[in-house]
């Protein structure tokens, strides 16, 4: 069980799952879309606004519902904490950071929603150091989303415990999902107009920066995915995360 | 009243076929402050355990445990938490919030108070703990000490009961430890709390506590006042006396007086004075030579002088361009094969006197030679094959796989050697230090004492010439201190050089070559031990300060029962 | 410098107060509502952050407005009065130029807010305020944010004890270095999940996860909350008034049209303006206030 989120029941999980991956994949991406084509001019940065409330809110309001025990906080603050803390191994290697490796070997090992929470968390709370900002919401969101997807693909079974199918998830979900949303969202930020020309010219100058995060977030799953799942996994022995199912 | 009764209490790990417990009896009084000692591993933290079933770790259990008169399954979730305090050994582990506010919160928050409630409670326990001036801060900014009575603070806002600590002042420093333990017995005498805790410094905690239970092997082997759990060792001549206070030990070993046998400092001179009425007083032979014997000659063995490995000279250290100096003026010299330690308060600059040596900071004035070479032209390379290793305090830091074995490969992956030599070099490692039992294992699942062999393992492998040990004995038992200085003198008998910091002044004593006290960022006075020790009339050995009225080169418990023994 | 009195204010006034301005920031365009905003978040910033502020509105935003200002009319060609062609035979128009330095001004106010925000509401007011809905998740924050400090101090003893074995990780080439600090992250995270266990035990212990979980903070909404709570619904209430009738409608494409500057849309820029100065003049209020008491005793 052990692919399972922490410690409830599968049924009642599946539903959950559902109700989050249509919250997440259709209704964010309809209210930007939405936000885009409807309020006209510049009020991008409501859809910023909405989306932390729509990717919160979802995930807040069933995370709360279900009373999580004191482990299951722990582990999740103990990975956002150590994505965040992570960037600080790699001070001597600008741009070369760990949170989306940290964050997908989170959403494999614990579930979509542990992934989620993990990367959101992560993403808000590093600009507690680094300040927050307009960005905020976007970060939390990309983060958490990766998170999210890796849970659910490896529920289903796309997505195999083994070190070449989660780099090549990795390098992908870091290229498209969170280059795709970042830009987006310096798009609609930078930008004080949406055009295809800005967002096009926007993606091309973020490429190769995506491209440096992308080959780190592979060059980490490489390295890390293998002693990370196990460590993950002595500990789900030792929290009794398992056995108490 | 009795707040706990064990009748019969065995408890069994899952898979293991052993006990950990075995038929425990206990009572225990309301408002009785019990000290439980016991070589690790003997079952005092799963004891513990078991009086909150909360926090009691899967396994079998057998017999009743009654808390408050009733058996404790039949305590909520709630009452536990409220009446049972528990605080951890490690005070960085047991704090959960950024905020010191928030922390001492936090359980009065799961109990549901309201926040006039909360607001009261947490001012009356951070006036009692005199924690107002730390009140705002952020829990990153307390130093250890603090932290573990911040620890304290917040369980004693719940007003349990009962308070129980698992090894609370392991991780802390003397002066922390007798603060804390001060604490403790502010807490028992002014507010009634029981109090339970297992502890392996007894010399602080013993005089305030009503009894001493010592347990072995899964068992309780004596449970009495501190005076008379002391003579029931005695009687037993079980080994755990060695960890009993040294006046404790001092009577036992010369095995005179035992009816009186002292467990403080002053007992311990009363008891002596009147060992020796009537007795011809043996006066130690006063080597007066070695009184004025320069260091260089204090090397056991004596004789002549051995070239210096470590020299500082004039060397002046701070961390930022505007802070303070933390090492000033430092000069002196490490002899080849010299067990060497630095002792001395927190913050004197030892610690960073191990940093300079080790190459890991750079001194802004003064020169550090290491074997003669300008430790500031040597790449990390030079420095550390064959020549220099630092085992830091904290042996986690070294562990990198999932068993010890791997672990221990791991340290030489980047050598050249073949599997086999690599597999000769472990192997010899892994017998010098015997560490044949702990391959398999996890570095996590082993004691401290265990991870810190495994660690010295690693270090070892580096094959190095001179030793440096930043607080070695930090948390460790009696006996795997023992250990550890067998280890050590078996290094230093193969010519390896060891410099060690520590606040242990009894293993710097019993084992040292040479000490040296630092203070204000320098070493004031250096000397070959017994001189230093002899030299010293407050920072000094137990045995000594109960001793040196009459033999002021009494260092150690054996110097002293020896010369005990002579006096006839 | 007297510290900010706005910061010692209830969470929930500071929170709503920056909510109002950021949603203001980023809805109105009106130039003068615009220019008001600018001005306030400048003045405040400066007085938080003092000789900083005054950096980094001059290092980044300066150059900032102006990129962004000439970056629109390049890519957007809407609007109807053509001043020229360019290269590309693309024309440019006063309208996107205009609208480029009204954006860009929107965005540089949005930041200094921004900038506002991160010195007044600091980390604990956050989690107070997000305790009372979603206690379980400010709780995570507030574990997050111990743990960040805790674990970058552990980075920084584990790196400096697999110096002391000879694994220098400032030194060698990139994969060396990159070799060194994975091993750093990884011998973090074992450490750092091993010791949890211990802390999840010390948060049971404490009753963690029984019902009817109170959330307790030292903050109390007093009097003087009430006080600046109340201006600041008033004067919110005007601008959404003042926004609801059309009195300060901006157009720029496909043509500028700007509402008209009547007595009621005077009121509303004067509200504005008193909501964007309200932490400035609390803060000279209460200046004044310790002046001629500390100058009586």
């Amino acid at each position: 069980m052990q692919e399972e989120q922490l410690t409830k029941p599968n049924r009642r999980l599946s539903r959950r799952t559902l109700l989050s991956a249509i919250l997440i994949l259709v209704v964010i991406p309809a209210t930007i879309l939405m936000g885009i084509y409807l309020l006209n001019d510049r009020k991008y940065y409501f859809i910023s606004l909405l989306i932390i409330l729509y990717t919160m809110l979802p995930f807040a309001m069933v995370f709360e519902k279900r009373k999580p025990q004191a482990r299951e906080l722990i582990v999740i603050a103990v990975l956002a904490a150590i994505a965040v803390a992570g960037r600080s191994a790699f001070f001597m290697l600008p741009q070369f950071k760990p949170v989306v490796a940290i964050v997908i070997i989170a959403g494999v090992s614990f579930g979509a929603e542990a992934g989620f929470l993990v990367g959101a968390t992560a993403g808000f709370v590093s600009n507690f150091f680094f300040g927050q900002g307009p960005w905020t919401p976007w970060q939390m969101f990309s983060f958490g989303i990766i998170g999210f997807i890796a849970g659910i693909l490896f529920q289903k079974g796309l997505l195999r415990r083994r070190k070449l199918s989660l780099c090549v998830f990795g390098g992908l979900s870091t290229l498209v999902i969170y280059g795709g949303i970042i830009n987006l969202g310096s798009a609609t930020i930078f930008s004080p107009s949406f055009s295809w020309q800005s967002l096009l010219a926007v993606y091309a100058s973020g490429f190769w920066f995506d491209l440096v995060h992308a080959i780190a977030t592979v060059f980490f799953l490489f390295i890390i995915s293998k002693p990370m799942l196990e460590k993950l996994d002595r500990i789900k022995v030792k929290y009794g995360l398992i056995e108490r199912e | 009243m009795e707040i706990y009764q064990l009748q019969d209490v065995s408890f069994t790990f899952p898979l293991s076929d052993q006990a950990t417990l075995s038929h425990i009896h206990l009572t225990i009084a309301s408002g009785e402050f019990i000290t439980i000692c016991g070589r690790s591993g003997c079952g005092k933290s799963t004891l513990l355990r078991q009086l909150k079933s909360i926090l009691t770790p899967h396994g079998k259990r057998e017999g009743t445990i009654r808390y408050a008169g009733k058996p404790i399954e039949e305590a909520d979730q709630r009452t536990q938490a409220a009446e049972i305090g528990f605080v951890l050994q490690n005070p960085d582990n047991g704090i959960v919030t950024d905020k010191v506010w928030h922390e001492l919160a936090f359980g009065l928050e799961s109990l549901g108070y309201d926040s006039g409630s909360i607001r009261l409670r947490v001012a009356e326990m951070a006036s009692f703990f005199g924690i107002q001036h730390w009140f705002h801060k952020s829990v990153s900014e307390l130093s250890g000490g603090q932290k573990q009575l911040l620890n304290l603070a917040s369980i004693m806002a719940m007003q349990p009961s009962v308070l129980i600590l698992d090894e609370p002042t392991s991780q802390l420093d003397p002066i922390a430890a007798a603060d804390f333990i001060e604490t403790l017995r502010k807490i028992n005498q002014e507010l009634g709390t029981t109090i339970i805790l297992t502890e392996h410094r007894l010399e602080e905690v013993l005089p305030v506590s009503d009894r001493l239970i010592v347990m072995d092997d899964g068992a309780i082997i004596a449970d009495d006042t501190p005076r008379r759990s002391g003579q029931a060792l005695f009687r037993m001549k079980h080994p755990m006396l060695a960890a009993m206070p040294s006046p404790m030990q001092i009577c036992a070993g010369v095995e005179a007086g035992i009816a009186a046998i002292p467990v403080t400092v002053k007992e311990g001179r009363q008891w002596l004075d009147t060992f020796l009425q009537g007795r011809s007083m043996e006066l130690p032979v006063v080597d007066t030579e070695s009184r004025g014997q320069s260091v260089a000659n204090a090397i056991a063995g004596g004789g002549k002088r051995q070239k210096p490995v470590i020299q500082f000279k004039e060397v002046w250290f701070k961390y930022g361009k505007e802070a303070p100096d933390t090492v000033k003026d430092l000069s002196f010299e490490v002899e080849e094969g010299q067990f060497y330690c630095i002792v001395g308060g927190n913050g004197a600059g030892k610690t960073t006197t191990l940093s300079l040596t080790g190459g890991l900071v750079q001194p802004y004035r003064g020169r550090i030679l290491i074997d003669g070479k300008n430790i500031a032209k040597m790449s990390a390379k030079e420095l550390f094959t064959n020549k220099l290793a630092i085992l830091p305090q904290n042996p986690q830091h070294l562990f990198v796989k999932k068993t010890v074995e791997q672990d221990l490969y791991e340290m030489l992956s980047g050598s050249p050697l073949s599997l086999a030599e690599k597999a000769e070099k472990v192997e010899t490692v892994v017998q010098f230090l015997e560490l044949e039992p702990l391959l398999t294992r996890h570095p996590y699942d082993l004691s401290g004492g265990e991870q810190q062999r495994a660690a010295l393992a690693k270090v070892l492998l580096l094959e190095p010439r001179i030793l440096l040990l930043d607080e070695p004995t930090k948390g460790l038992d009696g006996f795997f201190k023992e250990r550890l200085a067998h280890y050590l003198k078996k290094l230093n008998a193969e010519g390896v050089t060891i410099m060690m910091v520590s606040h242990d002044i009894e293993f710097c004593a019993k084992h040292g070559d040479v000490c040296a006290m630092f203070f204000d960022g320098s070493i004031i006075t250096e000397n070959a031990t017994k001189a230093f020790f002899a030299g010293n009339s407050f920072y000094t050995t137990a045995a000594n300060r109960m001793a040196r009225h009459v033999w002021q080169e009494g260092v150690t418990i054996e110097d002293v029962i020896a010369l005990c023994k002579k006096s006839s | 410098m007297m510290k900010d009195s706005f910061s010692s204010f209830h969470p929930i006034v500071n929170f709503g107060y920056f909510a109002a301005m950021l949603l203001f920031g980023m809805l109105l365009m009106h130039p003068a509502l615009q220019v008001i905003a600018l001005l306030c978040a400048l003045t405040y910033s400066i007085l938080l952050n003092g000789r900083r502020a005054v950096k980094f509105n001059l290092l980044y935003m300066v150059p900032l407005f102006v990129v962004m200002a000439v970056m629109n009319p390049v890519f957007n060609h809407a609007g109807v009065t053509i001043l020229f062609y360019l290269k590309n035979g693309n024309p440019m128009t006063m309208e996107s130029i205009l609208y480029g330095v009204s954006a860009a001004c929107m965005f540089v106010t949005i930041l200094i807010w921004f900038s506002c925000y991160n010195a007044v509401m600091t980390s604990d007011k956050f989690i107070y305020l997000f305790g009372k809905i979603m206690p379980a998740l400010s709780l995570i924050f507030s574990m997050v944010l111990r743990f960040v400090p805790r674990y970058k101090e552990q980075i920084k003893r584990i790196s400096l004890a697999q110096r002391s074995i000879g694994r220098d990780i400032t030194q060698g080439n990139m994969l060396v270095r990159a070799r060194n600090g994975i091993t750093i992250l990884s011998i973090m995270t074992t450490w750092a999940l091993e010791n949890a266990i211990e802390t999840a035990d010390s948060m049971k212990s404490r009753g963690y996860g029984l019902p009817r979980r109170t959330s307790f903070s030292l903050y109390r909404f007093d009097s003087r909350d009430r006080l600046v709570a109340g201006t600041m619904l008033a004067l919110i209430a005007i601008m959404v008034i003042g926004e609801a009738s059309g009195r300060n409608d901006m157009r720029f494409f496909p043509s500028i049209k700007m509402a008209h500057t009547t007595p009621f849309s005077i009121i509303v820029f004067a509200a504005y303006l008193l909501l964007g100065m309200l932490p400035v003049i609390i803060h000279v209020v209460e200046a004044l206030k310790w002046k001629s008491i500390s100058s009586k005793t």
